[in-house]
């Protein structure tokens, strides 16, 4: 029986070291394997530079308004102005300038044994294009002559998109006032971009781009605001 | 006895080597990891005092913004400006972003955050897209993801791989339900609409969805519209 507590010490003295070498080596792995706080701060961190950098403008921006009240100047034509600029950014006034447009369009010949789907312009496509464009620096955009305001909507109804309320078939074309190289390049970037123009190549829909000196794009109508009424800002 | 002491001696000694050299991985380990942890908490030290000065700037920010914004409508108002003039105002601000707006609507919460029973696929910028293309389908009027209200030209992009940014601002929640979702418009429509076209594919993706009518408040648009290129047209 002696062998067998011997061997019941080296057993122990092995299993000692090797569970003290399991938790070292543990320990060691969750703090490196672990980076726990600081990925949480730096997010907050850098979402309040940002929003500081937002309301710095902004403030910079009353203050210049404010200077032009107390330089006496009449609160009638300052007022004027305003509703001008605001109906400007609202898309409300229509406007020229150097641009792209791009033209997207179902397949001439619909293939037999593949999805049908493939061989058509998505409503999709068409909102994450503009997406893009709007990262891209767009100064405005329409679609089919159609202004995209803040509250236009782009829905699949079978054949046609919904787009404010109208009904528009292909072609679609997109057009967009703002610097042509930045526009191209963010659409190259884009991923939705490359899939049409794998789509034009497989199944034949098309996707065009040019560069154009001089857009028009028309004004978008006012809408009537029912529910949403103005409240002062801190309140 | 002494044969089994024999028949130990080599595994015994191989043993011994291996559980040497761990050993000493071990401690090397631990060093480097003491290391690595002292400069880890220094580093979240500096991040913290850097956040907390910027969050100190940020509340001033805030601050200043409310006065300037109340001295500018007093001043609006003291000029005997035409009072059409105003309630045009007010519309076009509401339209195009520039005023904070309160009425009713609907409160979305997104949950995307990892659970233990089931996998969740992390919500991208293609669905908030598609989300807020279908409330203003909806008909909504003002539209606030995490307190980021969108404009015509709110660009929904990432950032890297995971950070999501709503008017070039990223709008990570660190703590709490990941997305908000304010909405003022026609309640009956917005439940409607977002429950049947929007909930299903979400909850299907494991995320948790909820909607419920309330009156909300969506802040301004905080950015600012630059037409440098596109000019008003002169012939209309």
């Amino acid at each position: 029986m002696s062998w067998f507590r011997e061997r019941k010490v080296l057993i122990s003295v092995a299993s000692v070291l090797v569970g003290f070498l399991f938790v070292v080596l543990l320990k060691a792995q969750g703090l490196v394997g672990n980076p726990t706080h600081q990925e949480a701060t730096l997010p907050s961190l850098i979402q309040t530079e940002q929003e500081n950098q937002q309301l710095a403008a902004d403030n910079d921006k009353i203050r210049q308004e404010l200077a032009k009240y107390t330089q006496g100047a009449s609160a009638s034509a300052l007022a004027l102005q305003q509703l001008q600029d605001s109906r400007m950014n609202a898309g409300l006034i229509p406007v020229t300038g150097p641009g792209i447009r791009v033209t997207l369009d179902d397949a001439q010949h619909k293939g037999k044994n593949d999805d049908p789907q493939n061989y058509v312009i998505h409503e999709a496509y068409i909102r994450l294009l503009i997406n893009i464009l709007w990262s891209g620096g767009a100064e405005a955009i329409a679609v089919n002559g159609q202004r995209v305001l803040g509250t236009t909507e782009f829905f699949c109804s079978g054949p046609y998109i919904q787009i404010n309320g109208t009904r528009q078939v292909p072609s679609y074309v997109i057009e967009a006032i703002g610097d042509n190289r930045n526009l191209q390049s963010v659409l190259h970037f884009a991923y939705t971009w490359d899939q049409l123009g794998e789509f034009q190549t497989m199944y034949g829909i098309t996707r065009q781009l040019e560069v154009v000196n001089s857009l028009h794009i028309p004004a978008g109508t006012m809408r009537k605001i029912q529910y949403a009424q103005p409240v002062k800002e801190g309140a | 006895m002494t044969r089994w002491k024999r028949e130990l001696a080599l595994p015994v000694t191989l043993v011994a080597i291996a559980l040497g050299f761990l050993i000493s991985i071990a401690v090397q380990t631990q060093k480097n990891v003491s290391a690595a942890e002292q400069i880890n908490a220094q580093r979240m030290t500096a991040a913290k005092s850097v956040l907390t000065t910027v969050q100190a700037q940020n509340d001033q920010l805030k601050q200043t913004n409310k006065e300037l914004r109340s001295r500018l409508e007093q001043a609006r108002k003291q000029g005997g400006t035409d009072p059409s003039i105003l309630t045009d105002l007010a519309q076009a601000g509401i339209l195009d972003g520039t005023r904070k707006v309160e009425g009713p609507g609907v409160q979305i919460f997104i949950d995307d955050r990892k659970q233990d029973h089931k996998t969740v696929l992390p919500l991208t910028p293609d669905n908030l897209l598609e989300i807020v293309n279908t409330l203003r389908f909806a008909g909504s009027e003002a539209i606030g993801i995490n307190q980021q209200r969108m404009v015509a030209s709110t660009a929904i992009v990432y950032s890297g791989s995971s950070t999501i940014l709503v008017n070039q601002v990223p709008i990570t929640r660190v703590e709490g339900i990941p997305y908000e979702i304010d909405v003022i418009g026609n309640q009956d429509t917005l439940v409607d609409y977002f429950s049947n076209l929007e909930a299903d594919a979400l909850k299907k993706a494991g995320i948790n969805v909820s909607i419920v009518r309330k009156v909300v408040q969506i802040p301004a648009f905080k950015g600012s519209r630059v037409f440098r290129l596109a000019k008003p047209d002169p012939n209309e």
